[in-house]
C-alpha cells in the first residue's frame, strides 16, 4: 500500500470558522482554518479519516428557525462529540483549511448551524485510517450514497492530484435529487458517465447520478451503475481496478458483495455510533472476518477503520 | 517548582500522588490516552475489564446518548487474560499511577483464575472486582446485588490476591447499598468503588424498539452524579468510615468541582469515566483544578477533604 501522507499524531485542536452556510436543500458547509500545530496535523489528513467535533457548548438556533420535525430533538442536551469526515483539505503554508459538510438531523447538527465566522471550533483528530491506493491500480471507481459524499469527494481530489495516471469515475446515489449533497446542480443530469456533475467535473472526473425515485440520472440503486461499469469493462485485469465507497450500510453491503464476487479490491468507509473516537469506549464495533477461519471478531470503526477492506467486513443485522 | 500542597492520598496502604483515577472501561489500557495527556500525572488507573477468555462483546448499537449522559452496552469486550499479559502489561509496567486491573467473569473460578495469574505482577497495585456490570447475561451484576454472593466472591478473590489491593465495585441499583458494601468488607475488600452504571433503556419511537442491540445499557455521565454523591456519602457514614475502608468515588465526574464533592462526601479517591470520552485529558485537568481549589481554600493537605461533609443533624 502506498500512503502519500503518513497520518500524523492525533490530538485535541482548535480551528477558526471561516464560513458556515447552507449549501444545498439538505446540507450545510462549514469551512475551518487550522493554524500552527493544528495546521501541521491536518496537512497530513488522509481522505476518509475523521474528526470528533465538540458541539456541546454551542447555542441552539432560535425556535422559529428549527424545522418542526426537529423541535423535540432541539430540547435535548448534547454531551458527546460527533464524528465527521472532511470533503476537502488544503494545506497552504502555515494554515490548513478544511470543509465539513453536514445534514441537520438532531440536537448536535442543529447547534452547528449557529457557528459564525470567527468562532472557535474544538476538534480531536485526525482520527482513524483513511483510504489507501495499492500499487498497480489504473482505475478507481468511487461510489457515493447520500451523505457518504464528503470523504469520497476528498479522495477524488487526492486521486486527481497525487494519482493523475489512475482513471477515476464517480457514481453518486441518493433517494431523490434534492437529497444530493452537491453544491452546484446542473439543470439536467446525464443518464450516463459525463462531466455533468460540477463537484467531480472540476476534478476532471466523469460521474453519474442515480436516484431511487428517478428524479435525476439513473433510476434505481447506485450499485446498478457500478455493476454496469464493471460489466462493460470486464476485459480489464481485475488487479488494476479498485472500488471506494461511502454511504448507507445497505449500499456498502451491495458494493462489497459485487466487488468481492469479482475479487476486485474495494475499500469501504463504515459508520458507527461512537462516544470517543479514540479507542476508549469500544462502542463502534464492526464485525470482521478472521483470515483463514470461520470466526469473526469485532474491530473498532474509530481505530481499525473507518475505512475497511470490503473482504473483511461481515454485513448483518448490526446497524443495518 | 516544589509542590505547595500535599495532593497525595493514602489508599488501602498505597500512597498515591493524587486522588484522581481514570475509570475502568473509559480509558482502555492507557496507551490510547497517551496522545492526549501525561498518563503519569494521574494518581491511579483502572484498566478495562479483563476476563479469562477474550470476549467479542455485544452487537451494535452499543451506545446511545441521553440527556446529560449515555447508555453503553459494550458487553465486556476485551482481549482476554493471555493477550493482556503479553501485550498490555508491558505498556502498563513503566506507568507511575497505581494500576488496578478490573476483573470480570461469569463464575467465581474465572475471577480467581485471572487474579491468581496477575497477583505476582510487580507493575500492578491491585484489582477492581467487577461484580456490577449490567451488560452481560451471566455474572456481572447478578453477583453484585446479592450480599451473600458478594461476600463469597470477594473472599475467594481476596485469597488469590496475595499482597495486592482488592477494590470491590458496587452496583448502585440495590435496595440498600450499605448491605452490599458490608458484605464486600466482610469478604475482605480493601477498598470499595462506587458507583457502577444504572441499567437503563432508550426506545426508538419510530420503530418501537430499544435503540441498543442489547436492549438495555448502563447509564453513566453527569445525569447520575447526584445519586453517586448520595450513595458515596451513605456508604462512607454507614460502613467505610468505621471499617477504615477507603472509597473510590465515581459517577458523572467531569470537573474538579465534581471531584471535590465526592471527596467531601467521603471518597478518598475519585475516577473520571464518561467525561474522558469528550475530553480525553479531563482527569489531568481535574488534578490541576484540585490544586487551584486547595490554593483558594488554603488547604495544605487535600486528604483532609475526605468525609468533611458538614451535615446538619
Amino acid at each position: 500500500m502506498t500512503r502519500k501522507h503518513a497520518p500524523r499524531k492525533k490530538g485535541s485542536h482548535t480551528a477558526t470558522v471561516l464560513s458556515n452556510v447552507q449549501a444545498g436543500e439538505c446540507f450545510w458547509k462549514l469551512r475551518l482554518r487550522f493554524d500552527s500545530e493544528a495546521a501541521k496535523a491536518f496537512a497530513g489528513f488522509t481522505p476518509g479519516q475523521f474528526v470528533q467535533f465538540d458541539v456541546s457548548d454551542l447555542a441552539i438556533p432560535s425556535t422559529d428557525s428549527i424545522p418542526t420535525a426537529l423541535l423535540d430533538g432541539a430540547r435535548r442536551s448534547v454531551l458527546l462529540r460527533r464524528p465527521f469526515s472532511f470533503s476537502d483539505v488544503t494545506a497552504d503554508g502555515d494554515t490548513t483549511t478544511a470543509d465539513l459538510l453536514y445534514c441537520i438531523v438532531g440536537p448536535a447538527s442543529l447547534r452547528m448551524t449557529t457557528l459564525r465566522k470567527g468562532d472557535t471550533a474544538h476538534l480531536i483528530g485526525p482520527l482513524g485510517n483513511g483510504f489507501a491506493v495499492p500499487e498497480g491500480k489504473r482505475a478507481a471507481l468511487l461510489v457515493v450514497g447520500g451523505m457518504g459524499l464528503p470523504p469520497i469527494r476528498c479522495l477524488a481530489k487526492w486521486l486527481n492530484v497525487e494519482h493523475p495516471d489512475i482513471e477515476t469515475v464517480a457514481f453518486i446515489g441518493s433517494r431523490t435529487v434534492t437529497a444530493l449533497p452537491l453544491e452546484e446542480r446542473p439543470a439536467r443530469f446525464d443518464e450516463g458517465l459525463s462531466l455533468s456533475v460540477p463537484t467531480f467535473a472540476a476534478l476532471g472526473i466523469p460521474s453519474m447520478v442515480a436516484t431511487d425515485d428517478g428524479s435525476a440520472g439513473h433510476r434505481g440503486p447506485v450499485t446498478e451503475c457500478l455493476s454496469r461499469w464493471l460489466q462493460e469493462n470486464a476485459d480489464r485485469p481485475r488487479e488494476e481496478v479498485i472500488v471506494y465507497a461511502c454511504g448507507p450500510e445497505r449500499m456498502l453491503a451491495a458494493v462489497a458483495q459485487g466487488a468481492n464476487a469479482k475479487d476486485i479490491d474495494c475499500q469501504i468507509s463504515m459508520e458507527r455510533r461512537m462516544a470517543c473516537g479514540i479507542g476508549l469506549c469500544q462502542s463502534c464495533a464492526v464485525e470482521c472476518r478472521v483470515a483463514g477461519s470461520d470466526e469473526t471478531i469485532y474491530r473498532l470503526c474509530c481505530q481499525d477503520g473507518p475505512v475497511f477492506d470490503a473482504r473483511q467486513v461481515v454485513f448483518g443485522a448490526d446497524d443495518a | 517548582m516544589a509542590e505547595r500542597f500535599d495532593m497525595s492520598v493514602e489508599f488501602a496502604g498505597l500512597t498515591l500522588a493524587n486522588p484522581v483515577f481514570t475509570a475502568s472501561g473509559t480509558c482502555g489500557y492507557a496507551d490510547e490516552l497517551a496522545d492526549f495527556m501525561d498518563v503519569d500525572a494521574l494518581g491511579g488507573f483502572v484498566t478495562k475489564s479483563i476476563t479469562l477468555k477474550p470476549r467479542k462483546g455485544n452487537p451494535t448499537p452499543r451506545i446511545v446518548e441521553t440527556d446529560a449522559g449515555m447508555l453503553n452496552a459494550i458487553g465486556l469486550a476485551n482481549v482476554g487474560l493471555d493477550r493482556f499479559v503479553a501485550e498490555k502489561l508491558p505498556v502498563i509496567a513503566p506507568m507511575k499511577p497505581a494500576v488496578f486491573v478490573n476483573v470480570a467473569g461469569t463464575t467465581i473460578e474465572e475471577y480467581v483464575a485471572v487474579v491468581e495469574r496477575l497477583a505476582g505482577e510487580k507493575a500492578l497495585a491491585g484489582f477492581e472486582l467487577n461484580i456490577s456490570c449490567p451488560n452481560v447475561k451471566k455474572g456481572g451484576i447478578s453477583f453484585g446485588t446479592d450480599p451473600a454472593q458478594v461476600e463469597e466472591i470477594t473472599r475467594a478473590v481476596k485469597k488469590a490476591c496475595g499482597s495486592k489491593v482488592l477494590i470491590v465495585k458496587l452496583a448502585p441499583a440495590v435496595t440498600d447499598i450499605s448491605v452490599t458494601a458490608r458484605a464486600a468488607v466482610a469478604g475482605g475488600a480493601d477498598a470499595l468503588s462506587l458507583i457502577n452504571t444504572f441499567t437503563a433503556m432508550v426506545i426508538d419511537i419510530e420503530t418501537r424498539r430499544p435503540v441498543l442491540a442489547n436492549q438495555t445499557g448502563g447509564l453513566s455521565g453527569p445525569a447520575i452524579k447526584p445519586i453517586a454523591i448520595y450513595l458515596v456519602n451513605k456508604v462512607y457514614r454507614e460502613v467505610a468510615r468505621e471499617a477504615g475502608i477507603p472509597l473510590l468515588g465515581l459517577g458523572g465526574i467531569r470537573t474538579a468541582a465534581d471531584a471535590i464533592e465526592f471527596l467531601i462526601a467521603g471518597a478518598t479517591a475519585v475516577a473520571v469515566g464518561t467525561a474522558s470520552f469528550v475530553e480525553p485529558d479531563c482527569a489531568v485537568q481535574i488534578v490541576a483544578g484540585l490544586r487551584d481549589y486547595c490554593a483558594r481554600k488554603k488547604i495544605t493537605r487535600l486528604a483532609e477533604l475526605t468525609g468533611s461533609l458538614d451535615r446538619p443533624t
